[in-house]
């Protein structure tokens, strides 16, 4: 355990070295977060110029939740992203087999190897707006307080486990760009709670593509909207999908093939 | 010329045919959008008894409905390829030929149009089958729509490669395409319809492009908005269409004696 701890530690430092290479991109891409995020803010102030109340969520209610959805997003951009497309990039060039040779689980060695580090600035904002909602909302309890760092762990397993299950599909259909392209949009709908959705697309997002659940139930939970049961189910409900998604992964490295094999 | 296009179409068609399920795909993702945020309005409509200002859920829906037909008709998405062309020098054999790059993006746009209508239409329609849809369009407004959804294109194609042209230059045309993706966000429509913008934004967004391009002409479609109004805001997009193509003329002038490819 403790060598993958140091491992992460060795692959981010270097994806850090060579960011800071490109100062001024650097500087460019955060600066777009920054204004992405206003907007996305704005939009939902226009929102709330119209209403008190959106669905049940109040405005600090729904800021927490916009802010849940930042932390989410940037958790899968600033890792998941760029290591899944990397994966894919192996599958197709045949170049895995460097990363099945090395001593390490190759699980770990695939889906947790790339980082940008330029995505930390989303996590930051994504607590910030988290912080202005609570501070519109009562006092957090003990429950809320413990329970939404669980919940917020649960949503990032939850979006690990479905992009690695998408492209694991790489090693049969070799590209599948386009069904991640298909997450990333769904991806998009995680920013409302998930109930106002109609039937179908509340469906897909809370079991094709759980995004909805993965920044809903978070915020549900410090909002004081989630009773114990159902955090417990959630919990439950991501270490299966997290079992049966490595599961998935191992039955299609076994029809890995390499590229002169 | 109309050989030349000819040629284009066929050859972009037999391109784009070998990609048929990705075509579908990338539609969908347009798509996705305005559904989430006609959710939105239905909410906050609902939670103050069906109605806000002119629109009532049926009229939200009828909105962001053509919104979406709007944003698949007017949308050109060539000046993000243009960065990647110019960084990579790959724009070098286009500038040789005998014919200007930007008919080429003409021609792949219009096809993408084209193949893409008929699986939209039928995703539009189950969206309309959900939230019920309310048009009040009339003969004078679909008279109308035409040339508006046309001078709407138009906007959006010429400012695309204005922006796609400033790569010459910078050849980082992402910082300066996202702040215009977002002023799209904001003013163009998408969040609200322009009615419904707040005091301040509501004429900030009258005064920007962005507005013109898809606001206005889905305005037209679903019948929004009366026929004066309707001339008047047309002349809007008739000045933006002029406005852009100057800019684009003079920017790709001096843009292309700035370019030169790695090796040139």
């Amino acid at each position: 355990m403790i060598r993958y701890v140091r491992l992460l530690r060795l692959f981010y430092r270097t994806e850090l070295q060579y960011e800071f290479e490109y100062r001024l991109n650097l500087i460019l891409e955060i600066l777009q977060t920054i204004v992405v995020t206003a907007t996305t803010v704005g939009a939902v102030l226009v929102l709330f110029s119209y209403t008190t109340v959106l669905n049940g969520w109040d405005l600090g209610a729904m800021l927490v939740l916009l802010g849940c959805f930042y932390l989410v997003q940037g958790f899968s951009e600033l890792v998941l992203q760029p290591s899944f497309e990397k994966f894919m990039e192996h599958v197709r060039l045949g170049t895995l087999d460097f990363a099945l040779l090395k001593p390490a689980s190759a699980q770990f060695l695939v889906t947790l190897r790339h980082f940008r580090g330029v995505q930390i600035t989303q996590l930051i904002l994504g607590g910030i707006v988290v912080a202005v909602g609570l501070s519109r909302l009562p006092a957090v309890g003990i429950f809320e307080a413990v329970g939404f760092p669980i919940a917020l762990l649960c949503g990032f397993t939850l979006v690990y486990a479905i992009l690695l299950a998408l492209s694991t599909l790489a090693f049969w259909f070799v590209r599948v760009d386009n069904l991640m392209a298909i997450y990333w949009a769904f991806m998009d709908a995680g920013r409302f709670p998930v109930d106002v959705y109609p039937g179908w697309l509340r469906v897909t997002l809370s079991s094709v593509v759980p995004i909805g659940i993965a920044v809903t139930v978070p915020a549900q939970v410090i909002a004081g909207r989630l009773d114990p049961l159902g955090l417990g189910v959630l919990i439950l409900g991501t270490v299966a999908a997290f079992v049966l998604a490595s599961r998935f992964w191992h039955i299609g490295l076994r029809s890995y093939t390499g590229a002169s094999a | 010329m109309i050989r030349t296009y000819r040629a284009l179409l066929v050859a972009q068609l037999q391109a784009v045919s070998q990609y048929r399920v990705q075509s579908v795909l990338w539609m969908l993702l347009e798509i996705i959008r305005p559904v989430i945020f006609l959710a939105a309005w239905v909410a906050v409509a609902n939670s103050q008894g069906g109605q806000i200002g002119a629109y009532d859920v049926r009229d939200f829906a009828g909105y962001y409905i053509s919104l979406t037909l709007v944003l698949q008709l007017v949308f050109s998405w060539n000046a993000y390829d243009f960065e990647y062309e110019v960084r990579l020098g790959r724009l070098s054999p286009k500038l040789v030929r005998p014919l200007h790059p930007i008919h080429y993006a003409v021609v792949e746009n219009f096809v993408w149009k084209v193949t893409t209508f008929i699986p939209l239409v039928i995703c539009l329609a189950v969206v309309i089958l959900t939230f019920d849809a309310r048009f009040r369009t009339t003969p004078a407004h679909l008279l109308l729509f035409v040339p508006s959804v046309l001078l709407g294109a138009a906007i959006s194609f010429l400012s695309g490669w204005v922006l796609a042209t400033t790569a010459f230059w910078t050849t980082r045309v992402h910082a300066v395409s996202t702040l215009w993706d977002r002023g799209l966000f904001i003013f163009a429509g998408m969040i609200a319809p322009l009615a419904l913008l707040p005091g301040p934004l509501q004429a900030i967004a009258l005064v920007l492009p962005f507005g013109y391009m898809l606001g206005v002409p889905a305005e037209i479609l679903r019948g929004g908005i009366d026929v004066p109004t309707a001339l008047l805001l047309m002349v809007g997009q008739a000045i933006w269409v002029v406005f852009f193509y100057i800019a684009f003329h003079r920017v790709w002038r001096a843009g292309v004696r700035q370019y030169s490819a790695v090796g040139a």
